[in-house]
Formats: structure tokens, sequence, C-alpha cells
């Protein structure tokens, strides 16, 4: 019996971790404690609430000392080409873990193209179709992404990795992980996590990068009301976009293609209960499934290191130069355009929907209370979401 | 030496086409969306309302696809149906919604049968 008792008391998590406490005890301490952190930004400040606490959920349930719920040595012999379980789904489901059978998902790319249906489902690209010249607005936005893989490579992370980390400032969480997991799976925790809070965080990071480069008549310039656009456009939009994009880029159709069937769900108008499936139980189920698993990777190995802390900066580097490249370009397009463009919806590029248009809104109402930019930055914001999942397409096929 | 090591002429390859490719791409799908535009061209059209001031006196033209319409104008239509269609108006229901409480004998919440009432020899 007492042997009985002695063994329990040794499975205990806490007696693991006090255990090995100078070797990953510690390091799974501190990791409870960013976890809890983050279920309170989550819950209390309610910082994308929706990503946030599921991902710190699974950072909690990943790094209590056997739980056994995700299994890192699993995933490094998956990636492993002398491993005898290399790419090895089947090992993966018959010794791992609960968040290890859901993180297949993840590597798989499924979660974030499912994501991408419920996105295209939400998304009304009325504002980009009357206005197509938001699209140069939405590419310029991209340019963080390319500067910080620049930066990267300069830092010492390989090209793969300078690509994923460059993703971040596309400021589309299912993109940066799509790419991440294809490009950079290691890194797939501290990425999501500063794609996730950089988006969280576009109300406190744009504004003073926008009333930096604009004037106070900038920001107060009225735009001329877009044009009608009709149903049928709004259904031929979609199929069009899968169809050119796929054609030229295959590596973004997987993104592309579930942005544009979930909307052509929506707007045919015939697939309604697809359509509500995916705006609600497809998207929240997906969620839940993916944040989990993204934060069961952050284990205290992979995300207690100088890598983790260099990501974090030149994530909020990126997507603060995503920002400024859209703001830029809108002012250079009013030095040629006769309808003046306010240079505040430029920043709406980076992805971020509908954050950054709701940003531009509010920035430009501070200047002129009459100001209505709001369906004018959904142009751009709508635009970003294409031009930062043709981007990863574009990365994805050179460094893949 | 980590910075000797990295393929630069790579990497500026990667940065310059990439943005290129996305620039360009996206360049593409305006001309495609403007094509798209003019072949669907929209029932109605906005014009600009210093124009509409200098029509103002001009004959009207009968033309039924010819609505000019300020943002204003669109933004306060726009609230009037949401507000008739949603119901929401300073109107009330004029109905009156406290009612009588009455208390009608039952042997359910009679004090005689009532389980607490507890029997006294």
């Amino acid at each position: 019996m007492w042997t009985d008792i002695l063994e329990f008391f040794q499975k205990m998590g806490f007696m693991q971790m006090g255990a090995d406490f100078m070797g990953v005890g510690w390091q799974q301490l501190v990791m409870l404690f960013v976890s809890f952190f983050l279920l309170y930004l989550a819950i209390k400040k309610q910082y994308e609430p929706l990503l946030l606490l599921p991902i710190a959920f699974g950072m909690l349930l990943t790094n209590l000392p056997g739980a056994n719920m995700f299994h890192q040595e699993l995933w490094s012999a998956f990636l492993d080409p002398s491993s005898p379980t290399y790419h090895s789904y089947g090992a993966i489901l018959k010794e791992g873990g609960l968040l290890d059978v859901l993180y297949i998902g993840v590597k798989a790319g499924v979660y974030p193209c499912l994501i991408f249906i419920g996105v295209g489902a939400m998304t009304d690209f009325g504002p980009l179709i009357a206005n197509p010249k938001s699209l140069l607005l939405g590419a310029a936005a991209q340019i963080g992404i390319f500067v910080t893989f620049l930066c990267a490579n300069a830092m010492g992370f390989t090209e793969a990795e300078a690509g994923s980390i460059g993703i971040i400032g596309g400021a589309d969480g299912p993109t940066s992980i799509f790419l991440t997991s294809k490009l950079a799976p290691h890194l797939l925790g501290p990425i999501a996590i500063a794609a996730y809070s950089y988006m969280a965080l576009v109300p406190v990071i744009q504004p003073p990068i926008m009333r930096l480069l604009t004037t106070k008549e900038e920001r107060a310039i009225k735009m001329k009301q877009l044009r009608a656009v009709s149903k049928t456009e709004k259904i031929i939009f979609p199929i069009m976009v899968s169809t050119i994009v796929a054609l030229i880029l295959p590596d973004a159709a997987p993104l592309i293609g579930c942005l544009m069937l979930g909307n052509l769900m929506k707007e045919c108008g015939v697939v309604d209960r697809l359509s509500k499936t995916a705006q609600n139980e497809l998207m929240n189920i997906v969620v839940i499934f993916l944040g989990l698993s993204v934060g069961a990777t952050a284990t205290g190995a992979s995300f207690l290191n100088w890598q983790t802390l260099m990501i974090l900066a030149m994530g909020i580097i990126a997507f603060g130069l995503g920002s400024g490249g859209g703001v830029l370009l809108a002012k250079l397009m009013n030095l040629f355009s006769k309808d003046k463009i306010n240079p505040l919806i430029g920043s709406a590029g980076v992805s971020a929907v509908p954050m950054a248009a709701r940003v531009s809104q509010q920035v430009g109402q501070e200047e002129n209370p009459g100001n209505f930019l709001l369906m004018h930055a959904m142009g751009p914001n709508v635009a970003g979401v294409i031009g930062s999942a043709v981007a990863a397409g574009i990365l994805l096929t050179m460094l893949g | 030496m980590t910075l000797l090591a990295i393929n630069w002429p790579h990497v500026w390859f990667v940065t310059i086409l990439g943005f290129a490719l996305v620039l360009a791409l996206l360049v593409v799908l305006i001309y495609v969306l403007k094509l798209f535009g003019v072949i669907m061209h929209p029932r109605v059209k906005v014009e600009n309302p210093q124009e509409v001031h200098a029509a103002v006196g001009a004959p009207r033209k009968e033309n039924s696809e010819h609505i000019t319409l300020t943002g204003e104008a669109t933004a306060a239509i726009a609230m009037a149906l949401h507000l008739y269609y949603n119901g929401i108006h300073d109107e009330e229901p004029t109905q009156v919604t406290i009612k009588k409480v009455e208390r009608k004998y039952s042997p359910w919440n009679s004090k005689l049968y009532g389980m607490n009432n507890l029997h006294r020899n």
C-alpha cells in the first residue's frame, strides 16, 4: 500500500516539476505564469479574447508536468528525415496526447484555411469592388513583411524562419500560422502569439504612426462616396479572384480559395445554412482547436529563449512598417489622383479586419467629426487580407 | 561572421521580387476589377454635389437611372430605413405592463396545508 502511495506522489506534477527544477522545471513554472498573464489579458483586458483565451489555456496545459498532452519530441522526430517516424502521422496518433492530435490540423495547414472560409463568409468585398485602387494600399502595407524578412536574415535567422517572422507584418493570424507551419514549424508558438498580440494592439500601435506621417489637413480629407455595387458583381468577384490568383500563384490557392469560397457562400444567397455555419459553428470550433494547439507549441524549451524576444521585437517592426507603408502610398497617390484619398485609410491595408479600419475611422473623426472613413477603410482592409495571403504564397514558393 | 554566411544575393532577390510580385498581382486585379466595373455598370450614379448645385433651375432630366445622392442624404435614408425596419423608434406601445398581483386561495398556497405547518398536539 505504501508503495502505491509513494508512486502516486511521484506521479504528481508538483513532484515532477521539483525533481528536475533546474532542468525544465523552472521553464515550465515560468510558462505557467506567462499563460496566467495571457489569460488575464484575454479575460480582464479583452485583448482578442476569442483566440488569446484558447491559446493561453493550451499553453497552460502543455506546460503541466506529467499531463502528457503535447509531446515536442514527437514533432521533432516528425520533422527529422533521419528519424523512423519522419512525416508519420500514424506515430503521432499512436503515441501522442490530445493536443498532439489537434495539432495535426495545424501541421497539415487545415485550420487556417477553414478559418479563412469563415472570414470570407463574414467579409463584404463591396468597398473594394467599388474602389479597386484600394488594392494598391493593401499591397503597400505588405512592405513590412519583406523589410522584416531582410532584417531577420541580418539577425541570423534562416531564410525560412525570416519569411515566417516577416509575415507577422501582414497582421493576419491564420496566414501567419499557415506559412509558419510550412516554413518554420518550430517557431509557431512565438510567431502566433506575436501575430495575435499585435492584432489586438492595433488601436495602440497604429494611431501614433498615422499621426506622425500625416498632417492635420490630410487627416481631415473627406472622400467621395463609393458607388453602389450590384449583387452580380459581388457574386462574380470571389470566383474571378480565386481563378486569377490561383492561376498566377498556385501556392496562394489554399488561402485565397477558402477565403473566396466563404465569401461566395455569403453573397450568392442560395446556401444560407452553409454561410451561417461557416460564420459561426465552423469558425468557433476551428478557433478552439487552433488556439489550443498553437498554445500547446509554446513549451518552456521552445519559448524561453532569445529567439522569442527577437521575434516579438521584429514582429512589431513589421507591423509598424506595414501600417506606415500604406499611409505613405496613400499620400503618394494623392499627388497623382484627382479624387483625394484620406491617407489614414492606408494603415488599414494591414489585414486585422475590421479593427484597422475602425482605427482609421476613429483617428479621422478626431480631426473632423463629420468624416466617415469606415467604408473607405474597409477597401484597403480586405485588400490587405488578399495581399497578405498572396505574400504568403510568394514566400512559400520562393522559400518552401 | 554570421552575416557573411548569409546568401545576401538570394535574400535581396526574395525581398525585391517578392514585394514586386505582390504589387504586380494586385495591380493586375485592379485593372480586372476596373474592367469588371465598366461591364457591370451600376444603375445608381453618384454626382459631385457642386455639379448638382449648378444644375438647380435647369430643366429636370427625365432619366430614372440618374439619381443624385450626397453622402449625408444616403446616411439619413439608411438611418431612417434602419429605424423603420428594426422597429427602433420613440413611440411607446401604450400597454400597461404592471398587472395587479392577485393572491387567489388554493390549497397549494394555504397555510393550513403547508409543509411547514407543524402538527401540534
